[in-house]
């Protein structure tokens, strides 16, 4: 084969021989070692979108210093340390990201909790306001009580008025005179019961009280008979009050004779009044009821 | 046949040019670069903001790492190395914003969290008190 007499040729081989030297040289410079990691974790950044738009200044500055860590380099120290600066960018731009993200979802942090608080208060409020519908229930039922108690109080007041029962230390005593029963007699005189229907309502009204019925005499008469005849009496008033439905449990019934007089047994006047049947009805219970 | 004659007078010509050329390369290089001052106190400033922003509890082997590069910078110098120094300074720089903005982000994540627990607190504390949700 002459190559003279092909002249095209002989160009074609020149330029492929140039041709391949160049490409030769334009491979020769390598991205540097570790430029490509860096460029692999600024684009992870960039593709998450939560962070990639939070600290856009940062990651540009990332971008530009990965940008310069890609550039070929004779220089290995400065090449490693360019990718050194931009590893440490992308980094600090996450950082910045992530810093600002969790800033920007405070502010919805921030509105639960005070939603939280505020429905918290609302419902304290609302359990103390129900709180204080039931403690104004309660103090208006007190109050009812307490009209009530006071109204019995008064009705009580009014009807140991009618039976002119007098307070004294041993309770309210109420004096039955000696209209009850004729001279010497025990039983009770027909008719004389009116009185005595008084103390059996009180006694069934206030069911709780106790009474006591001592029966009394003048100094007529022997003290024997005297005693025999006020415990009889006394029987018979407790005798009619339990016929009127008293429990006998809520009653006793003593004679007491000739003693404990109220007035002066000289006089007929006085032992008219030392004649008599007592019921001492209790004192009003500790515990406030009737 | 020489395609390119030489003549004294042309080579004499060119060393003209070359010479200064050269002697100014050989001058470049034999000046020591300036102290890169610059950088060191770019970088000192960078570490202690990381420090007032609490990277020493939140980030502290970026803060460490820091403080080498920094300390590596300032042997460079005082060996005379001052491209390398530069360098040093430069990545102490670039550690320590890192250090700061890591810190940042530990530090915000923190608060966020706080927030969400004492919430989360606060909700069961009125559903205890008042007896389940609304």
């Amino acid at each position: 084969m002459n190559f003279a007499n092909y002249p095209f040729s002989r160009t074609l081989i020149g330029v492929a021989v140039a041709a391949s030297v160049f490409i030769g040289c334009a491979s020769t410079p390598k991205k540097p070692i570790g430029s490509e990691q860096v460029r692999a974790k600024l684009t992870a950044l960039q593709g998450e979108p939560a962070l990639a738009n939070r600290a856009p200044v940062a990651i540009k500055d990332a971008e530009v210093a990965v940008r310069e860590a890609e550039i070929p380099q004779k220089d290995l120290v400065l090449a490693a340390h360019r990718v050194y600066i931009a590893d440490r960018k992308v980094d600090t731009a996450r950082a910045l990201a992530e810093t600002r993200s969790a800033e920007e979802a405070r502010t919805a942090l921030n509105e639960q909790s005070e939603k939280a608080r505020l429905d918290s208060r609302t419902r304290e409020a609302d359990v103390a306001k129900s709180d204080a519908v039931v403690a104004r229930a309660d103090s208006a039922a007190q109050r009812l009580a307490a009209n009530e108690s006071e109204q019995d109080a008064a009705e009580l007041r009014r009807q140991l008025e009618i039976l002119q029962a007098k307070p004294t230390d041993r309770g309210l005593v109420l004096t039955l005179g000696d209209t009850l029963f004729a001279t010497g007699r025990s039983e009770l005189k027909s008719g004389a019961t009116a009185n005595l229907d008084r103390v059996t309502a009180f006694m069934n009204e206030y069911p709780k009280r106790t009474a006591a019925i001592e029966g009394f005499t003048d100094s007529m008469g022997s003290e024997e008979m005297n005693q025999s005849l006020s415990q009889r009496r006394a029987d018979a008033v407790k005798s009619y009050l339990v016929g009127q439905g008293v429990g006998s449990a809520r009653l006793s019934s003593s004679g007491r004779g000739e003693n404990g007089p109220v007035a002066d047994n000289e006089s007929a006047a006085g032992r008219q009044q030392n004649r008599r049947v007592e019921v001492v009805i209790s004192p009003i219970a500790d515990d406030g009821t009737n | 046949m020489n395609p390119f004659p030489k003549t004294a007078s042309a080579t004499r010509r060119r060393l003209r040019f070359v010479v200064p050329g050269v002697v100014l390369l050989v001058a470049a290089c034999a000046s020591t670069p300036p102290i890169p001052a610059t950088n060191l106190q770019a970088a000192q400033q960078a570490i202690a903001n990381a420090e007032r922003v609490d990277a020493g509890t939140h980030a502290a082997a970026e803060l460490s790492e820091a403080r080498v590069k920094l300390s590596s910078a300032q042997q460079a110098v005082n060996e005379k190395k001052m491209i390398a120094g530069e360098q040093f300074a430069d990545e102490a720089r670039a550690e320590a914003e890192l250090a700061a903005a890591r810190s940042g982000a530990v530090k915000a994540i923190a608060v966020n969290d706080d927030i969400k627990h004492s919430t989360a607190t606060l909700v069961e504390e009125m559903q205890r008190k008042t007896g389940g949700t609304p």
